[in-house]
């Protein structure tokens, strides 16, 4: 248990030499390999985090883009809804617009054919109306009415204006006819006699009319002369009236 | 045969200097640790191996266990701690080894070990807080007590060597006794003894040599309560 000085201060050497091989070869590479590590782990979490912040302004990016759209779609979806709403209404006016015209042309078609229906009934009544009347006065001709009528005829004839009397004559100077006196019945000779008389004088002519038969006429006469016609008989009549009521 | 076994024999004598046995395993100590050093610092890398994974370990531990007592300055205080224990533990297994004997059964070591101890409390106090400030802390709370801290300073460092040293060489005696009465492989026990107080010894000589160094720097640090 002796002190040995030189022991003393030999081990106190020998600390501070292992001190300084513990400093330079031991703690403080040690020391920097932490740091570093330190520094990288850092640094990792730090990028971890850049990463962490950038994924979230891309998400924050991502749900804004997301909003937009979604409003664009709802803005889009309402224009659209906007425009076929608009058609649709486009397509009902003009389903009605041409139901409307094809109602009135219905109508205007189905008053077309009632109208014609009813010219066509008119037609028929008018046709049975000129065959009843034809038969009724096939039943009631006889050489009383043709006298009557010969009596108008004469009676016409004197009375006649100016212009149809130079009408008349100039027909009969063109020579293109005879003078023919048609009738139903044989003419009285008396009758026969002034009928004559009458037309040369409003003709202008000095042949005498030839006279013949035309039981068609029923009752009356019929005078031509060239592209003048005067019809005086019931057949003229009725047909005249037919024809009257047609052109009405 | 006892008494030399616990001599310390002198292997070299250069006129005054004489160079024990313990002084000779303390450089080799020494050796063991730089070439063990020196093969860590070549090989060191960001993704540590076993070796280096042990080392940092051990580094980060002792820097955290000063930074319990010293928080403001254990950077500055590690590497004196952290090498007296890892030279203290390293020392103290050292006797375990046949024909060898463990540098701290010898008061010379242990006292040079102590006498550091003493003169770097006063110089990090002194580096740190100044020389005014630092011997200040002498005279509080009454400079009453400048002798009884006077007397402190004196009796700490020499319980710090004696104390390791006692303990050291009573393990060693204690085996030789037993390997003497009791025969080979009698003293088995008492070296698994010899491992624990080894380890306990280097924290205890360690942990003193850092409270009294925490407590050279922090004499003039007040506690927050008594600031506000």
């Amino acid at each position: 248990m002796e002190l040995s000085w030189s022991t003393f201060v030999l081990e106190i050497v020998n600390f501070l030499v292992l001190l300084w091989i513990l400093q330079h070869f031991l703690y403080r590479p040690i020391a920097e390999v932490i740091a570093r590590r330190k520094a990288g782990i850092d640094k990792v979490r730090e990028d971890a985090q850049a990463l962490h912040a950038e994924a979230q302004q891309l998400k924050q990016q991502y749900e804004n883009r997301l909003a937009d759209w979604n409003a664009e779609r709802q803005q889009a979806r309402a224009v659209l809804e906007r425009e076929l709403e608009a058609q649709r209404r486009a397509g009902l006016e003009a389903n009605r617009s041409a139901l409307e015209q094809e109602r009135e042309k219905t109508r205007v078609v189905e008053a077309s054919r009632q109208a014609e229906a009813r010219r066509a009934l008119q037609e028929t009544a008018l046709a049975q109306g000129a065959q009843f009347a034809t038969r009724l006065l096939e039943a009631a001709a006889g050489a009383e009415t043709q006298s009557g009528l010969v009596e108008l005829v004469i009676a016409g004839l004197s009375q006649l204006s100016a212009e149809r009397v130079a009408a008349i004559r100039q027909s009969a100077e063109s020579g293109t006819g005879d003078l023919v006196v048609l009738s139903a019945l044989p003419l009285l000779p008396e009758q026969r006699d002034r009928l004559q008389q009458a037309l040369l004088s409003v003709a202008g002519v000095s042949t005498p009319p030839r006279f013949e038969l035309r039981e068609d006429l029923l009752a009356g006469v019929r005078i031509t002369l060239g592209p003048w016609v005067l019809g005086c008989n019931l057949r003229d009549e009725l047909a005249g009236m037919a024809a009257l009521r047609h052109a009405q | 045969m006892a008494a030399a076994d616990l001599q310390i024999a002198p292997v070299i004598e250069l006129g005054p200097l004489v160079i024990t046995s313990t002084v000779v395993t303390t450089w080799v100590i020494i050796a063991v640790i730089w070439l063990c050093c020196w093969l860590l610092a070549r090989r060191i890398a960001l993704q540590p191996g076993p070796f280096q994974t042990a080392a940092e370990g051990v580094v980060t531990t002792i820097t955290d266990a000063i930074a319990e007592v010293a928080p403001d300055h254990a950077q500055r205080i590690m590497p004196f701690i952290a090498s007296l224990w890892i030279y203290l533990v390293i020392a103290n297994l050292t006797g375990l080894i046949p024909g060898a004997h463990s540098p701290t059964r010898d008061l010379s070591a242990t006292a040079a070990l102590a006498f550091l101890v003493f003169l770097s409390t006063h110089w990090f106090g002194i580096r740190i807080q100044g020389l005014g400030n630092y011997l200040r802390h002498y005279l509080r709370p009454s400079p009453v007590l400048l002798p009884f801290h006077l007397i402190s300073e004196v009796t700490r460092t020499i319980a710090l060597a004696v104390r390791l040293f006692g303990n050291m060489m009573s393990l060693e005696m204690a085996a030789l006794l037993i390997l003497l009465v009791a025969g080979f492989l009698a003293p088995v026990p008492i070296l698994m003894l010899h491992i624990i107080e080894a380890l306990v010894q280097a924290y205890i000589f360690g942990m003193l040599a850092l409270i009294y160094v925490a407590g050279g720097i922090q004499s003039q640090q007040r506690p927050e309560s008594e600031k506000e």
